[in-house]
């Protein structure tokens, strides 16, 4: 680069600059191809210059031409580019045809820098506004990513409202670390903990110690974010893509970027949606009789007497056949002039669970702003300030018989547990709580108040014939405070002192969550004469992380106060993480004539979570596309059009939990005496990020004029350094140690197919199938094999073992037997196939997906076996030899015997994801019927979930205990039953 | 240009600031005190709380530690609807090497073991103005308390032996088998009562508070009959009692004999005088784990049947069970008596009581003096409501009597098993089911790596 050159060039500008603006204006309109109405917001750029504009509401624009011939390129996410010669002043009048393969739209390649698809080296997914919320509203943003792109196994942990929702993308990416990608929206690091609330633990004593366990399944918190305000959201799976976050990256990233305003009229749109939920596979009841009743529990009496009373009851149903109302509202203005434009958005979702007293409710606004101060100097601020409560209830493992679903597995028909007309419940007569009471009376709600701001100044510095340099800053703020509240009144059966109960629990944990993250870089463009373009960046980053959890706990209370000080006892416990990072990011692109595009980049960090905190670690990343199909091997009538190679190469990291540097004492007490005892968890002063490389190759066609479009990506990648909590002899007072003791592969093939199968006026057909697989190896262990995520041998568990997948199961199979293989959480593949059929003003859109293969740990029906309700308990269904029923075999001949097979399932299912039937009433009789002042009415009804096809003994084969993060999902201990939602919509603009 | 202007200073502000600000400060460790801070150099305010830490570690998974033993003994089964690897595994002998029943007990005694070690390492280390009479009484208790965690695992492992050395996670000592262990807890009982024998009359409540549970150590004043704090001395005679269980585990019964008289045994007191674990709800205290409401369904404790039928009339010792409304059945077992020995969960749970030590002395006293040993005996039988021993003195008849009264005596508190191992006896343990069994040890957790 020769700087003098272009300094004088700035200079040049700086003084002339009022000059070169001056040139002769073209006028033009811009109209969207698949609705015929004016297209607001497309990009109308002049070729090889910088110059450019974008249409106002009415699709009109006007840009200043300085020299003719010139071409004007006019493009829009998801139209197909077009280009138009101009040798003179002349008006524009341009049809943007929609693109059905999103060609077009530009994906990210470095942190300050994009890149046009059909230019990447990587395979990055993007989801769309209209994938994401179009045939259906999502109940949270991460849930609404299952089975819409290649690569990810995305599972919901149970079905109580609020989400929960465990992301893998591309296998495991870490055992004990962090396995869940980093959210980044508009520039903003999101946070995503799931914050287990006190007082849960202490009733169900899921976890010993009446800590906060993460068996109560707390919501993470990107449920948070309304899926309405969400413009498009781009996937970087692995570390060839990820190495732009560096220590950050290695589980993936999920960037958001939210909705802008379009400057011209402005529009007002308002959509409103009603629907309802319901369990998606109850269990039924066990054929009942007299007999039965006397043989199992000596209660044929009892039974009889209620059969003629009328008062037999399908508690399942009682508890779980709800039908939860949903409504969603949802109104969005955008607007502005060229200078300013702005979008704001409020959206109000409640939804009822299937449970009474569950649900969810969350209130959003967002206010984006761009304004431009000069042609060179542009301002974008993103605001959303979201209120959320979840009434979650109470379920899951417990060791008391206390949740919900456990208490249900020892509950009969004949059992009469309904509340007489002064709300007295009665006890159970089998079980030491009353389902019905607890439902009707306990509290757990996770609340939260959540403000996200961001803001990103471009500033061109410079413009020049063939070179320019920009400035990019961002800065951004995630802050929330989540209060969980969780009340057990003392009048519940399992809290009253005479049934051993503590008179009542009431607890409030806060938690206040700060992330805040910096970033400025350098672009420098440069363009030779033969099309060689290069694009260098650099830049600085620092982000901080702040989260103080405080928990209070009190039990014994004063009447029926709730207050934690109205009580005879309370236990507080504090968790407290503060982290600090600062990173720089160099990266380099060359693109030749679009024929060969190269990057090649490297990002350094360094923590305050490291041992040495101001050690860098190095991510480099490395990427070459080849479009062969410019370099003109093939003429233009070829049926291949499009042909391009890629491959790339990056690392990044995952931190080592936070404080797993240290040793730390616990506290408690023991006679008003404060002690100090030593943790389960030994620290390690020297541990290291864990580093993943992954290398990811593959190529991208189309055929046919891009009526058929095919990407192939195989990968591979290393993860080095596993953060692992090792098992440690127990006799050294510790269980677990923290060490960077293994190393994990992922191999796995992607492969997407779309199709335009169909396009005439009045009918068009899209359809895209996609077929992906991971295999996971432990290929390096330097610690004993070891067990985690499961209860013990004889219930099935994961085991870490040199040589195997990752996520085997393994169990013993009968007494004295050594353990074996019984399964694995890997899916063998999955597939998904989605539809959208247009005719004439009805759109049908679905989407299927197919989990084949991979296994569970279900012990459900294991508890209501030793209840002796589970519904197939008379079945002959798992003996392998069908001599002995269900019940008793999972229990003589599985635990007792010591074989954990019965309880290691396949998990596989084939689910309608979603499906939604539009109609757009023609504009025409809108117009007729409003004047103008109602236009895009728009009614229909979708489903989510509203086909499932599974074997699996359970609710639902999504399902985790331990929550979303890590090895354990999987394991099913009588969770709160999934559930498939019906809406109804209407949606207009004004 | 003014506003362009006015950006290039920002621009230039926002890179000063960013490029000067990537020295990174802090990396604190936030959520609790460093194992190291207390290890390094242990001060005056830091002893109270080390002490206390091994106290409230000791009670750590005491309830699975209990039910295990007293499921092996036969006294009492464990049904919980949540967990039924207690009317499982542990009914049927089939102990697996990596499941809770297992580990948590293990792990649990040595994370008490690891307090005492850090806060053995920390007096070691100290700077501060100890005397050293105070030193040595805390040094003493120290050890005494490991000596009770190591016994406890060891009872449980038996001939799979234990490590005793666990100082080091990085070079841990080797397994030892049962007598060996037995040797080394002696050795370091005997090690402490020189330590707390040293610090003489020391008031140790200026020193270090001990619970309320070890209050029945504390002496009156002769003439006010007000309670006197406890000192070094009193301690002393918890760890002769203690040391008079293991050497009666050893068979040394001549020691039994000389160190049940320097330990609190009161032949004429109460026989619940002793050392006790003690509990609250308030903070983070523990409520006594063993505590269950009665006439529960889903979460219970029952006695064995032949607790009841074996029980002579009258026996007041009976009185710790209590009859259901409606038995019990859990896979093939019944139960028609709630185990009632804690009547709320912040009943004290006893380490050792003079009822045990009465026993000792009897059992001791079978070949040197059965005469002496009837004298005990009866104190036992008539604090139950029963008449004097009738028996046989032979040392067999004996044998029989003393292990029948501490069935009923010790019910519960998880001597039952290691009683009838010592005599060769687990096979006239009763088994319910066909495919029940008594093992004779607890395998060594299996992350062990033995």
């Amino acid at each position: 680069m020769n700087y003098t050159l272009s300094l004088r060039v700035l200079l040049f500008s700086i003084i002339f600059f009022p000059l070169l603006t001056f040139g002769q204006q073209v006028k033009g309109t811009v109209i969207d191809g698949a609705s015929n109405q004016p297209l607001p917001g497309a990009n109308v750029i002049i070729k090889g210059t910088s110059t450019g504009a974008n249409t106002d509401f009415d699709g009109n624009f006007t840009i200043n031409v300085e020299n003719f011939p010139a071409t004007l390129v006019i493009s829009s996410l998801g139209f197909e580019t077009q280009e138009v010669v101009l040798t003179e002043v002349r008006d524009v009048n341009v049809t943007l045809k929609e693109s059905a393969t999103s060609l077009d739209e530009v994906v990210i390649s470095g942190l300050a820098s994009t890149v046009k698809r059909t230019n990447a080296a990587n395979s990055v997914a993007s989801v769309s506004a209209a994938d994401l919320a179009g045939v259906t509203p999502p109940q949270t943003l991460d849930g609404a990513l299952a089975g819409k792109f290649t690569g990810a196994l995305i599972s919901s942990n149970s079905g109580a409202p609020g989400g929960g929702v465990s992301v893998k993308l591309r296998g495991i990416t870490s055992i004990n670390g962090n396995s869940q990608p980093l959210y980044i929206i508009d520039g903003v690091y999101i946070d995503n903990s799931s914050v287990s609330s006190g007082g849960l633990n202490s009733v169900s004593g899921a976890a010993s110690g009446g800590n906060p366990s993460s068996q109560d399944n707390a919501t993470n918190r990107i449920a948070d974010i309304n899926p309405d305000d969400i413009e498009n959201i781009e996937i970087l799976k692995g570390a060839s893509a990820s190495a732009i976050y560096g220590s950050r990256g290695a589980a993936g990233v999920i960037i958001i970027t939210t909705k802008k305003g379009k400057s011209g009229k402005t529009v007002l749109s308002f959509s409103q949606s009603f629907g309802f939920n319901q369990a998606i596979n109850l269990q039924g009841q066990r054929n009942w009789t007299a007999e039965l009743a006397e043989s199992q529990y000596g209660e044929g009496a009892l039974y009889t007497a209620a059969l003629n009373n009328g008062t037999l009851r399908d508690y399942e149903k009682e508890v779980y056949g709800e039908k939860g109302f949903i409504s969603n509202t949802n109104v969005s203005m955008s607007g502005g002039s060229d200078k300013t434009t702005f979008y704001v958005g409020l959206s109000r979702n409640e939804e009822e669970g299937i449970v009474k007293r569950t649900g969810y409710d969350k209130t959003s606004i967002r206010l984006n702003a761009d304004h431009r101060f000069t042609d060179n100097i542009k301002l974008a601020i993103t605001t959303n300030y979201i209120n959320s409560s979840a009434d979650r209830g109470f379920f899951n493992n417990d060791n008391t018989g206390t949740t919900l679903g456990v208490a249900l597995t020892n509950t009969r028909p004949w059992d009469y547990l309904l509340p007489d007309a002064n709300g007295n419940y009665p006890d159970h007569p089998n079980n030491s709580s009353n389902p019905l009471q607890t439902r009707d009376l306990m509290t757990n709600n996770e609340a939260t108040k959540r403000f996200i701001t961001g803001g990103t100044l471009d500033v061109n510095l410079y413009r020049g014939e063939n070179s320019d340099l920009k400035f990019v800053a961002k800065a951004g703020a995630d802050h929330y405070t989540l209060t969980g509240t969780v009340i057990f009144p003392k009048e519940l059966q399992f809290m009253r002192p005479d049934q051993g109960g503590v008179n009542g629990i009431t607890a409030v944990s806060n938690t206040t969550n700060t992330n805040a993250n910096y970033s400025a870089f350098l672009v420098h463009n440069y363009q030779t004469a033969n099309d060689l373009n290069f694009t260098t960046q650099a830049g600085v980053t620092n982000e901080q992380f702040s989260q103080n959890v405080v928990r209070v706990i009190s039990s014994d209370l004063i009447a029926s106060e709730t207050n934690v000080d109205q009580s005879a006892n309370q236990t507080v416990n504090q968790y407290r993480l503060k982290q600090e990072d600062f990173g720089f990011y160099v990266q380099e692109s060359i693109n030749y004539q679009d024929k060969l595009i190269g990057t090649l980049g490297v990002r350094g960090d360094k923590s305050t979570n490291n041992g040495d905190i101001n050690e860098l670690f190095y991510y480099p990343k490395a990427s070459l596309a080849a479009n062969l199909h410019n370099f003109g091997f093939w003429g233009d009538d070829s049926k291949i059009n499009r042909f391009k190679p890629r491959i790339a190469y990056g690392e990044a990291g995952t931190f080592a939990a936070f404080g797993s540097l240290y040793t730390l004492y616990g506290s408690s007490s023991n006679d008003g005496n404060v002690g100090i005892t030593a943790p389960i968890i030994r620290g390690n002063s020297s541990i290291t990020p864990e580093r993943q490389g992954e290398l990811e190759l593959g190529f991208d066609a189309g055929f046919f004029d891009n009526i058929v479009s095919l990407e192939f990506t195989y990968y591979k990648k290393t993860v080095e350094d596993l953060l692992l909590q090792s098992n440690i002899e127990p006799s050294t007072g510790f269980s677990t140690e923290w060490v960077n003791a293994g190393t994990l592969e992922n191999r796995g093939i992607e492969i997407g197919i779309n199709v335009a199968a169909f396009e005439s006026d009045d009918f068009q057909w899209n359809s895209g199938v996609s077929w992906y697989k991971n295999t996971s190896e432990m290929t390096e262990l330097n610690v004993p094999t070891f067990n985690l995520g499961g209860f013990g041998n004889s219930l099935g568990q994961f085991q870490i073992e040199e040589g195997k997948s990752v996520t085997q199961i393994v169990g013993t199979t009968g007494p004295d037997t050594p353990v074996s293989v019984l399964g694995d959480a890997e899916p063998d593949f999955q597939m998904s196939f989605n539809n959208r059929f247009v005719y004439k003003d009805f759109t049908l859109s679905f989407l299927w997906h197919w989990k084949k293969g991979g296994d569970n740990i279900n012990l459900t029906k294991l508890l209501s076996d030793f209840g002796g309700t589970s519904a197939d308990y008379d079945d002959f269904t798992v003996d392998p030899e069908g001599l002995i029923n269900n019940g008793t075999y999972r229990i003589e001949n599985g635990i007792f015997a010591q074989n954990a097979r019965p309880f290691v399932e396949d998990a596989s299912y084939l689910r309608l994801r979603e499906v939604g039937l539009y109609y757009i009433v023609p504009s025409k009789s809108v117009e007729k019927w409003f004047k103008g002042a109602v236009a895009n009415i728009k009614v229909g009804f979708s489903g989510n979930n509203l086909v499932n096809i599974f074997d699996y003994n359970s609710y639902d084969p999504e399902v985790s205990n331990f929550g979303g993060n890590g090895l354990s999902t999987g394991v099913e201990v009588t969770p709160f039953p999934s559930s498939k939602r019906y809406m109804f919509h209407l949606s207009a603009q004004f | 240009m003014k506003i362009s202007r006015k950006f290039y200073i920002i621009i230039l502000t926002i890179s000063i600031v960013m490029f000067t600000s990537c020295e990174l400060e802090g990396g604190e460790s936030l959520n609790g005190a460093s194992t190291t801070s207390i290890s390094d150099d242990l001060s005056r305010g830091e002893l109270p709380q080390a002490i206390s830490g091994v106290l409230s570690d000791m009670r750590g998974r005491l309830n699975t530690q209990i039910d295990v033993q007293s499921i092996l003994g036969r006294e009492y089964y464990y049904f919980t609807s949540s967990d039924p690897r207690f009317e499982g595994d542990v009914v049927t002998g089939n102990l697996d090497n990596n499941t809770f029943y297992t580990t948590a007990p293990w792990g649990s005694r040595y994370a008490a073991i690891k307090d005492v070690n850090l806060a053995l390492t920390g007096l070691e280390n100290t700077t501060s103005d100890f005397s050293e009479e105070e030193i040595a009484s805390a040094r003493g208790l120290l050890n005494t308390l490991k000596a009770h965690e190591l016994l406890m695992v060891a009872n449980n492992q038996y001939t799979n032996g234990i490590r005793v050395d666990t100082s080091d996670p990085d070079n841990l000592g080797p397994f030892v088998g049962y007598d060996e262990a037995l040797t080394t807890i002696i050795d370091l009982l005997s090690s402490a009562s020189i330590d707390i024998a040293f610090a003489g009359d020391l008031e140790l409540p200026d020193l270090f508070p001990l619970s309320s549970g070890f209050d029945d150590l504390r002496k009156t004043e002769p003439v006010t009959d007000e309670l006197l704090p406890i000192t070094a001395a009193d301690l002393l005679e918890f760890n002769k009692a203690l040391a008079a269980r293991v050497e009666l585990y050893r068979g040394n019964y001549s020691n039994v004999l000389t160190l049940l008289n320097d330990s609190f045994m009161d032949l004429t007191g109460n026989l619940g005088k002793g050392v006790y674990h003690t509990f609250s709800l308030s903070g983070s205290d523990f409520a006594n784990p063993l505590f269950l409401a009665l006439n529960q369904e889903s979460n219970v404790r029952v006695a064995h049947s032949s607790f009841i039928d074996d029980a002579l009339p009258l026996d007041s010792r009976v009185g710790k069970v209590v009859l259901r409304e409606s038995p019990v059945e859990a896979s093939g077992l019944v139960g028609e008596y709630d185990v009632w020995i804690y009547q709320s969960n912040v009943d004290n749970l006893p380490i050792i009581r003079n009822e045990e030590l009465v026993l000792l002395y009897a059992e001791a006293n079978i070949l040197i003096n059965p005469a002496e040993s009837v004298v005990a005996i009866n104190i036992v039988r008539n604090a139950a409501n029963l008449d004097n021993y009738t028996g046989a003195l032979t040392p067999a008849a004996l044998e029989n009597e003393i292990l029948f009264q501490r069935r009923y005596s010790l019910f519960g508190e998880g001597h039952r098993w290691v009683d009838m191992r010592r005599f060769g006896r687990l096979n006239e343990l009763p088994n319910d089911r066909a495919g029940d069994s008594v093992p004779e040890a607890v395998p060594v957790p299996a992350n062990e790596n033995q």
